[in-house]
C-alpha cells in the first residue's frame, strides 16, 4: 500500500533517457578528473607544476586558427575509426581489425587513383572514396563470415589479419602499385606515383584562414555525416535496433526472431566500410600518394577514441577532438617542460581506464536504481530488498 | 633447401615455441580461473622492456649494471616477470573488482601497454623506442644426444636458450598443480561454476586475482626471454601479435597445458617458415609478401577449422557478481 500512495505524491521522475544521459556525463567528469588527478601526479614527480604543464598543452594546441585546423585534421581519421570501431561493439562484437581493413583500404583507394583518371573531376574522387570502403569492406567480411560459419572469434582472426594487411600494404608498393613515373637522376622512396589532382580531396582550411600545412580537408566534414549516418542507423533504423539488441543479449535477440549471423555479417561490412576511408586522410589529403611510410596504427587509436566517446558517435567526434588536442599538445611538452613528450600517451592510456571503469561503474548503478524504482511502481518494494542485500557481499 | 634448412627452422620454431608456451600458459591460468585476457600481448611487451632494463641493472658492465652474470640475467627475466604481473593487476582490478568487460580491459591493456613500454623506455635507456643492442644474455646449451643427429637435423638441439628447456619441463609442474593440487581444483571450478565454488565456502575472487597474476608473470617472464635472450634488446613492436598467436593455440589446445605444447610448437614453425624455409617447393614460388603472411593465416586455419570443437571454460568472461567479497 506504501507503494501506491508514493507514487502519486512524488514528482514525476525523469525520462530514462535524460537519467542516462546525466548519469553517463558524471562518470564521463569523474573520469577526466581521475585522470587529470594521476598525471597531474606523475607531473610531480618531473619537478614540475601540473598548472604549467596542461597549460602549456592547452596554450600550444590553440595557439592561432592553423593549429586548430591541424587538430581538425588529426581528427578526422579517428572519427572514422573509432565509429568503425563502435558500429560493431553496438553488436556486441570487437573488430580490432580496423587497422587491417584500413590498410587494404588505403590500397584499393590507391588503384582506384591510378587507374580510374579517365573518371571525369568529382566522380574520380567520388570513385576513389568508394573503392576504400569497398576494400574495407572485403576485409571486414572475412572475419565476420569466419565468425558467423565456423564461430572463430574475432579478436583472433582480425588480429591476425591485421599482419597479413601489412604484408598486402607492401606487396602492393612493391609490385603492382609500385611508382613507374619516377623523377630521373632521383632516389625515390616507395611509393605509388603521384595521383591526378582529380582523385585528391580537396583543402577546405583556407575558407577559414587555415594554412594549407594543416591539411585541413573536406573529410572532416565526410567524417561528421558518417557520425551522423551512423546515430541514425542506431537510433531510427531496424538494424540498429537489431544490433543493440544482440549487443546486450544474443539469446533473447535470437528468440525475438533476429538472424544474428545476417546482422552480424552486415555489422562488419558496415565497419569496415567506414575502416576503408581512415586512410584518405593521409593518402588524398595529405600526401597525394601511398607512401611506404604511412602513418600505422590508426585503427587501434580507433578503439580508444571508440571508447572515450562511449560508443556514441556524437561522442566519438568530441572524444577524437579531444584525442587529437592532447597529441597536439605533445610538440609543446618537447619545447616548455621537462616532462618527456610521452607522458601524454600515458595520460591517454589513464584517461581510456577511468573512463572505461568509471562507465561500468555507473552504468551499474543506474542500472540497480532502475530496478529499485520499477519493482517500488509495481509494488514489489519488498521483493527488490533481497536483490539489493544480496549486493552486501560486493 | 636441405635438411640442415629444416634443422635450422626447427630451431627457430623452439625459440618461439618458447614465448607462445610461456605466455599461453598465462592465458590458461587466467581462462581456466573465469578471467579471459587479451591483454596478454601488451603484459608481454611491458616484459620486454622491464626484463632489458632489469638484465642492464642486474647483469649490465660495473659502472651501470651490477655485473651479476648469468645469475644477473636470471635476476633481469624475473624482474620482467614480476612488472607483467603488476601490470596484470590493472586487468585483475578492472574485471574481477569493478566487473568491466574482460575484453573492452583487456583491449585497453594492450593499448596502454604501448604508451607505458615508451614510457618506460625512456626513463630506463633515455630513448623512447628502443635500448642498446648486444645486452648480456645466458650462455647456450646443446642437448646431449639429439644434438649429433647427422645431416644437419642436429642443428636443431644446439645453440638453445636454457629459457627454452625451463618452458618445456614446465608442462610437469603446471599440469600438476592444475590437475592434482587443491588449488588447482579450486581454480578451475572458479572458471567453470564460480557460484558452485562460492556455495563450497570457497573464495572466489582471490583464485581469479592469482589466475591473472600468473598470466602476467607468465606473459612477462616470455617478452623478457624475447627482448633478452632471442633479439639481445627491446625494441618497440618486437612482440609482433605473438601474445594473440598464443591466445589461438591456447583456443587450439582446448585449455589443456599438454596439449598446449603441440599448439605452441606448430604455430611456432609456422612463425620459421618465412625465415628460414622460403626456398622450399610451392612457397618459393610465392612472393616474399605473401610467404610473410603464412602464420598469419595458419592460426587463422587453424583457428576457424578446430574452433567448433573445443570448449572454454564455462564461466570464461562472465562476471561473478559475488566476486569483490567472495
Amino acid at each position: 500500500m506504501a507503494a501506491g500512495t508514493a507514487s502519486i505524491g512524488a514528482p514525476r521522475p525523469r525520462p530514462p533517457w535524460l537519467e542516462s544521459a546525466i548519469g553517463q556525463g558524471l562518470a564521463l567528469i569523474a573520469a577526466f578528473a581521475i585522470a587529470i588527478a594521476v598525471g597531474s601526479l606523475i607531473v610531480v614527480l618531473y619537478g614540475e607544476s601540473p598548472l604549467t604543464v596542461y597549460g602549456a598543452m592547452l596554450r600550444f594546441a590553440f595557439k592561432d586558427v592553423t593549429s586548430v585546423g591541424t587538430i581538425l585534421s588529426i581528427a578526422t581519421p579517428l572519427i572514422f575509426a573509432a565509429l568503425a570501431v563502435s558500429v560493431c561493439f553496438k553488436g556486441g562484437l570487437f573488430n580490432i581489425g580496423v587497422e587491417g581493413q584500413f590498410l587494404v583500404g588505403m590500397v584499393t583507394a590507391s588503384w582506384a587513383a591510378l587507374y580510374l583518371d579517365f573518371l571525369p573531376g568529382l566522380l574520380h574522387l567520388i570513385a576513389v572514396l568508394l573503392f576504400a570502403c569497398l576494400g574495407g569492406m572485403i576485409y571486414a567480411a572475412v572475419p565476420g563470415i569466419l565468425k558467423v560459419k565456423t564461430g572463430a572469434h574475432e579478436v583472433v582472426t582480425t588480429i591476425m589479419m591485421n599482419g597479413i594487411a601489412v604484408s598486402v600494404v607492401a606487396y602492393a608498393l612493391n609490385g603492382p602499385l609500385k611508382f613507374t613515373k619516377a623523377p630521373p637522376g632521383q632516389n625515390v622512396d616507395l611509393r605509388t606515383d603521384i595521383f591526378e589532382p582529380s582523385a585528391l580531396v580537396p583543402d577546405l582550411g583556407h575558407l577559414f584562414g587555415v594554412e594549407p600545412s594543416a591539411h585541413l580537408s573536406w573529410l572532416f566534414p565526410i567524417a561528421i555525416v558518417a557520425a551522423v549516418v551512423v546515430w541514425v542507423l542506431f537510433r531510427r533504423m531496424r538494424l540498429g535496433y537489431e544490433a543493440r539488441a544482440i549487443g546486450s543479449s544474443a539469446g533473447s535477440a535470437r528468440a525475438g526472431g533476429i538472424s544474428i549471423g545476417v546482422v552480424q555479417i552486415k555489422l562488419f561490412l558496415i565497419s569496415g566500410a567506414l575502416a576503408g576511408l581512415i586512410g584518405m586522410q593521409q593518402v588524398l589529403g595529405e600526401r597525394g600518394a601511398l607512401v611506404q611510410n604511412y602513418e600505422a596504427q590508426l585503427g587501434f587509436t580507433g578503439i580508444a577514441v571508440a571508447f572515450l566517446g562511449q560508443n556514441n558517435p556524437i561522442g566519438i567526434v568530441f572524444a577524437a577532438i579531444l584525442w587529437a588536442v592532447l597529441s597536439r599538445g605533445e610538440t609543446a611538452l618537447q619545447i616548455d617542460t621537462d616532462v618527456p613528450r610521452e607522458f601524454v600517451i600515458i595520460l591517454q592510456g589513464i584517461l581510456i581506464f577511468c573512463v572505461v571503469v568509471v562507465y561500468q561503474v555507473a552504468r551499474r548503478r543506474l542500472a540497480r536504481l532502475q530496478l529499485q524504482r520499477a519493482g517500488a511502481e509495481v509494488g514489489l518494494r519488498d521483493t527488490a530488498a533481497p536483490e539489493d542485500e544480496g549486493r552486501k557481499d560486493d | 633447401m636441405d635438411l640442415g634448412d629444416i634443422g635450422a627452422a626447427v630451431r627457430i620454431a623452439f625459440t618461439y615455441f618458447t614465448i607462445l608456451y610461456l605466455t599461453g600458459l598465462g592465458g590458461l591460468f587466467s581462462e581456466r580461473s573465469g578471467i579471459v585476457n587479451i591483454g596478454l600481448e601488451g603484459l608481454m611487451v611491458v616484459g620486454t622492456v622491464t626484463g632489458a632494463a632489469g638484465v642492464a641493472v642486474f647483469a649490465g658492465p660495473a659502472p651501470e649494471g651490477m655485473g651479476l652474470g648469468a645469475g644477473g640475467v636470471v635476476l633481469g627475466l624475473l624482474f620482467g616477470a614480476l612488472c607483467g604481473a603488476l601490470f596484470a593487476s590493472v586487468h585483475a582490478v578492472a574485471t574481477i573488482n569493478f566487473r568491466v568487460d574482460h575484453i573492452v580491459s583487456g583491449v585497453v591493456i594492450n593499448l596502454v601497454a604501448i604508451g607505458l613500454a615508451r614510457f618506460l623506455s625512456y626513463i630506463f635507456f633515455e630513448q623512447a623506442t628502443q635500448s642498446d643492442p648486444g645486452g648480456p644474455h645466458l650462455g647456450r646449451v646443446d642437448i646431449p644426444l639429439l644434438s649429433d643427429i647427422p645431416g644437419g637435423l642436429g642443428n636443431a638441439f644446439r645453440n638453445l636458450s636454457p629459457v627454452f628447456l625451463f618452458a618445456v619441463f614446465l608442462v610437469v609442474p603446471v599440469t600438476f598443480a592444475l590437475y592434482r593440487t587443491r588449488w588447482g581444483l579450486r581454480l578451475r571450478s572458479a572458471g567453470e561454476n564460480p557460484e558452485a565454488t562460492r556455495s563450497l565456502g570457497v573464495a572466489v575472487a582471490p583464485l581469479r586475482w592469482q589466475g591473472v597474476l600468473l598470466s602476467g608473470a607468465l606473459a612477462g617472464l616470455s617478452g623478457a626471454f624475447l627482448s633478452v635472450e632471442v633479439v639481445g634488446n627491446w625494441r618497440e613492436g618486437q612482440t609482433l601479435g605473438l601474445g594473440f598467436i598464443a591466445l589461438a593455440a591456447l583456443i587450439l589446445s582446448n585449455w589443456d597445458p599438454r596439449r598446449l605444447m603441440f599448439a605452441a610448437f606448430l604455430f611456432g614453425f609456422a612463425q620459421a617458415i618465412p625465415l628460414r624455409l622460403d626456398d622450399a617447393p610451392i612457397i618459393s614460388a610465392l612472393p616474399p609478401q605473401f610467404i610473410n603472411m603464412i602464420p598469419y593465416v595458419v592460426t587463422i586455419v587453424a583457428i576457424a577449422g578446430f574452433v567448433a570443437k573445443v570448449r572454454p571454460p564455462a564461466a570464461a568472461g562472465r562476471a561473478y557478481e559475488g566476486a569483490g567479497g567472495g
